[in-house]
């Protein structure tokens, strides 16, 4: 079936079988392999993509389903927006598997609410596992990236 | 002199953050084919037919494989090099499967779709054999022929230990209280995030190409070797990265298979599991049944100790052989004990594999008697923490069980700083509260090696060279399974050269290019290849104020490598890129340095850690509100990365005390918890503040006095966590996980 969508800011339109997970299509049509796929359960989080600005499982997610929506992966991430740097110096990636994912949700966290609480970010990256750093670095960055942007905001 | 002690940001941690780094399942390899395997849902049976013919048919289905047309060479998956003597009884797809998820027959296709979905199709015929799942059983079955063939297929127990030092009876004689335990271990799985996968190519020149995320190419090469029969020359292996390990990754599973359906179809191959297959078909943490008999003073002086374990090492021997004589190296290494007494025993039982996952046996080990000594300390009325110091060993200890020396131990500092800064006192004059929601405190020493001295090969070479843009290329097989062991050691590499961490390039592990290492186990990354490195960049850095002594008309003493620059002491000097440019323009060879180092040494690193909890007595749910953990580091070269270790160990720990277990079922050997929402991990809600305490008093044998850090982070974790609920609630909890049905029966 003929499916329409934007992704990471550029229109796409292409033919995709009704069962292709939305994931799929991102990694092998388009790719985009900085999702990941972990457990194709949505449990993991790893598959994490923005659909229309909120954090999704394109893992449960299948490719028509997203039609008409926009859908930013980690590479359509703004690179210069410091959140990705925030992790890179405060120690919040180590293997980098979940990472994509990770800052995916953390980005959809705060298009939401632009200065969360502690308990607000651990609430939010709930979906999200982690294996290598409990959680305590990735916490740190979002919540001093979300201060600084609040901070230019202003 | 100014990369140590430094919160580097990753080397690689760019592409990480980026989504750039491509992991085995996200490259492009032309013309690859794809395989699904198809796995045994019978715990112990023959396979008496497997029929291909309806998956054959299947539109893009290149070919099937299983036991009739595969080699049956045995093999061992936890052989670290070619020749290795271990019990080898593993085969790609044996004719007598041994557990669920056992491997029966693959599907080779164009789409990982297509081959899933033709694997289905394969019938299989299964002729049921006796099982056992229980590891008490086993020893009881010990030598029983299970095999349709008559052939034993379980000689249990596969390997023992015993050990006695001093006079058991004697101390246990003279002891005010005797306190008995038994306690046990779950079944813990590594949940890398990342399932496994492996591509093999094949090459040219008529050998194969495998590309794997593993913790050593060498292993890789062995084992692909020993299941194919083919010598090491015709195997060639690259690391590529990894999404996490723990230690799961350390034995190869899909490589042989891929190596062997490449070979065969003169194609590329990736095999990928889905989550599910990690679970059933990979690798856990061995469960262990340990009971221990502790004698004291009443002054809480061990007198005597003695320690019984039973390993459940899964379906085939792997490594497992190993872990009743390394869980009792790592025991008598924390505290003095003047008799004691050791035996420990490994059995198989008809479920998936144990194998390594991070500390090797010592998160087992240190569980059992950390779990048991708080006991100790409850029944005897004396503070946990004043019991473990009265017997901690210190700088210069010898360990009883291979006479080595433990270096400059500092478990004391770390169990008197860790109570200082968590105000244990305090906390525990608080008292536990009274309604429904209890609170505790609990405290945990442990120790752990620093590779793997006086064993195997512990010997490793590095080279370094400079480059002509003045940075330098170190070649030296590693594997960074995500801690930042690359960043670590280029900040050591970077130390020695008056170079920056990024200045140093990293040559990715390859068994074509690069001299042979054991890999990332035992805790060796910073202590062995950290040394091996730090004494060739010295080498190198003579060899570089050599050759610029010439340009510089200065003798070499006379000369310092400062931000890039060699430079005299007038300041005057040169910069690697012009030296470099120099020396090229008259043909001679940019200075190089290759240096082996082969272990003297396995001291001991020590921690101690600090759990608070709230107990819910009415759900029987445990949260874990504060934590600290010090650490006896020697010397953190990356402190960022040194408190990452650390933070990554007690998320795995506060699920092994809590949460987490595959839950086989003694009934049917199936494995409850084969998904993440059936196996639960504490998420980011349910961990708490992290506090880390260092304590850094510098190791003389380790490179700028550096130990490990890796493995132990783990290790004190559980038992922690277990001391402070049975503080809570008053109770003697000891089957691990604690889960709420548990701890709800504990206080009824």
């Amino acid at each position: 079936m003929k499916v329409s969508l934007e992704i990471n800011g550029q229109a796409v339109e292409t033919e995709v079988s009704a069962a292709l997970r939305l994931s799929r299509f991102l990694r092998d049509v388009l790719g985009l392999t900085g999702v990941k796929e972990g457990c194709c359960e949505g449990e993991c989080g790893a598959c994490t993509v923005l659909l229309d600005g909120k954090p999704i499982n394109s893992c449960l997610m299948l490719t028509f389903q997203a039609a008409g929506r926009e859908v930013t992966t980690v590479e359509g991430l703004d690179g210069s927006s410091g959140l990705q740097d925030a992790f890179l110096q405060l120690g919040a990636v180590q293997c980098g598997y979940c990472t994509p994912g990770m800052l995916v949700a953390a980005e959809g966290l705060l298009l939401d609410k632009s200065s969360p609480s502690e308990a607000e970010i651990r609430h939010a990256l709930a979906g999200n596992i982690c294996r290598c750093t409990g959680f305590e670095t990735i916490v740190q960055a979002v919540a001093a990236h979300a201060a600084t942007r609040e901070g230019a905001c202003r | 002199m100014n990369q140590l002690s430094r919160r580097v940001p990753l080397v690689d941690g760019v592409a990480k953050v980026t989504g750039a780094l491509r992991f085995t399942a996200d490259l492009d390899v032309e013309g690859l084919l794809h395989g699904a395997l198809v796995l045994s849902t019978h715990p112990h049976a023959r396979v008496a037919r497997v029929d291909p013919a309806a998956a054959l048919a299947v539109e893009g289905v290149h070919e099937v494989f299983w036991h009739g047309n595969t080699p049956a060479h045995l093999y061992n998956s936890s052989i670290w090099f070619s020749g290795q003597k271990a019990l080898a009884d593993e085969q790609m797809f044996p004719q007598v499967v041994r557990h669920i998820g056992d491997r029966v027959a693959a599907v080779i296709a164009d789409t990982e779709e297509i081959a899933r979905r033709a694997a289905r199709l394969i019938e299989v015929d299964y002729v049921d054999v006796p099982t056992i799942f229980d590891p008490e059983v086993a020893l009881g079955h010990a030598g029983l022929p299970l095999r349709q063939d008559d052939t034993p297929t379980f000689l249990s127990p596969v390997a023992g230990e015993t050990f006695v030092y001093g006079d058991p009876e004697a101390g246990f004689a003279a002891a005010d209280l005797i306190v008995e335990t038994r306690v046990t271990t779950p079944r813990s799985h590594h949940c890398a995030v990342e399932t496994h996968a492996c591509i093999a190519r094949p090459e040219p020149d008529g050998r194969i190409l495998v590309l794997s995320p593993c913790q050593s190419v060498f292993a890789v090469q062995a084992v692909v070797g020993q299941a194919l029969s083919l010598p090491s020359e015709k195997i060639r292996v690259q690391k590529t990265p990894i999404g996490g390990s723990f230690g799961g990754k350390a034995e190869p599973i899909l490589d042989p298979l891929c190596a062997f359906f490449a070979l065969k179809l003169n194609r590329p191959v990736i095999i990928r599991y889905d989550r599910q297959e990690t679970f059933t078909a990979t690798r856990t943490r061995s469960s262990v049944t340990g009971r221990m008999r502790i004698g004291l003073k009443s002054d809480g002086r061990i007198l005597a100790r003695e320690t019984e374990t039973l390993v459940d090492i899964g379906a085939y021997c792997t490594g497992g052989n190993y872990l009743p004589s390394s869980m009792l190296q790592r025991l008598v290494r924390l505290y003095d004990v003047p008799a004691e007494r050791y035996s420990g025993r490994a059995v198989y039982t008809n479920t998936v594999p144990a194998g390594a996952f991070r500390g090797y046996g010592s998160p087992q080990i240190h569980t059992i008697a950390e779990i048991s000594l708080d006991i100790a300390a409850r029944r005897m009325g004396m503070d946990p923490v004043a019991l473990r110091q009265r017997n901690l060993v210190g700088p210069g200890a010898i360990e009883p069980w291979q006479g080595l020396d433990l270096g400059n131990a500092r478990g004391r500092e770390c169990l008197a700083r860790g109570a200082e800064a968590f105000s244990w006192v305090g906390r525990r004059q608080r008292g536990v509260g009274r309604g429904r929601w209890r609170r505790g405190v609990g405290v945990a020493s442990a120790t752990h090696i620093n590779g793997c001295y006086p064993g195997f090969h512990e010997e490793t070479t590095a080279s370094l060279r400079l480059l002509p843009d003045g940075r330098a290329e170190l070649i030296c097989a590693l594997h960074d399974l995500g801690c930042g062991a690359d960043t670590t050691l280029a900040q050591i590499a970077a130390e020695t050269l008056g170079l920056r961490a990024c200045d140093i390039v990293i040559v990715p592990a390859d068994t074509d290019t690069c001299p042979y290492d054991l890999g990332t186990r035992a805790s060796r990354m910073t202590y062995i290849c950290g040394e091996a490195i730090r004494r060739a960049g010295v080498s190198l850095a003579r060899s570089v104020r050599a050759a610029a002594g010439l340009e510089l008309n200065t003798p070499a003493d006379d000369l310092r490598l400062e931000a890039g620059t060699v430079r005299r002491r007038d300041d005057a000097g040169i910069a690697l890129p012009d030296l470099a440019a120099r020396l090229a323009s008259r043909g001679i060879e940019l200075p190089a340095a290759t240096e082996s180092y082969r272990a003297q040494a396995n001291p001991g690193s020590y921690a101690a850690h600090f759990a608070e909890v709230e107990v819910d007595r009415l759900t029987g749910r445990v949260m874990v509100t504060d934590y600290l953990a010090a650490h006896d580091v020697g010397r953190a070269i990356n402190p960022m990365l040194v408190e990452g270790q650390i933070h990554g160990g007690v998320q795995i720990g506060i699920g092994y005390a809590l949460y987490e277990d595959v839950a086989i079922d003694l009934a049917t050997g199936r494995m409850r918890g084969d998904s993440f929402s059936r196996y639960t991990l504490a998420n980011a809600p349910e961990m708490p503040p992290l506090r880390v305490l260092l304590v850094e008093e510098g190791e003389p044998t380790g490179p700028f006095g550096a130990k490990a850090i890796g493995e132990i982070a783990t290790i004190p974790v559980a038992a922690a966590v277990v001391n402070a609920v049975n503080d809570a609630l008053g109770t003697e909890l000891t089957e691990l996980p604690l889960s709420p049905e548990r701890v709800l029966a504990a206080i009824d």
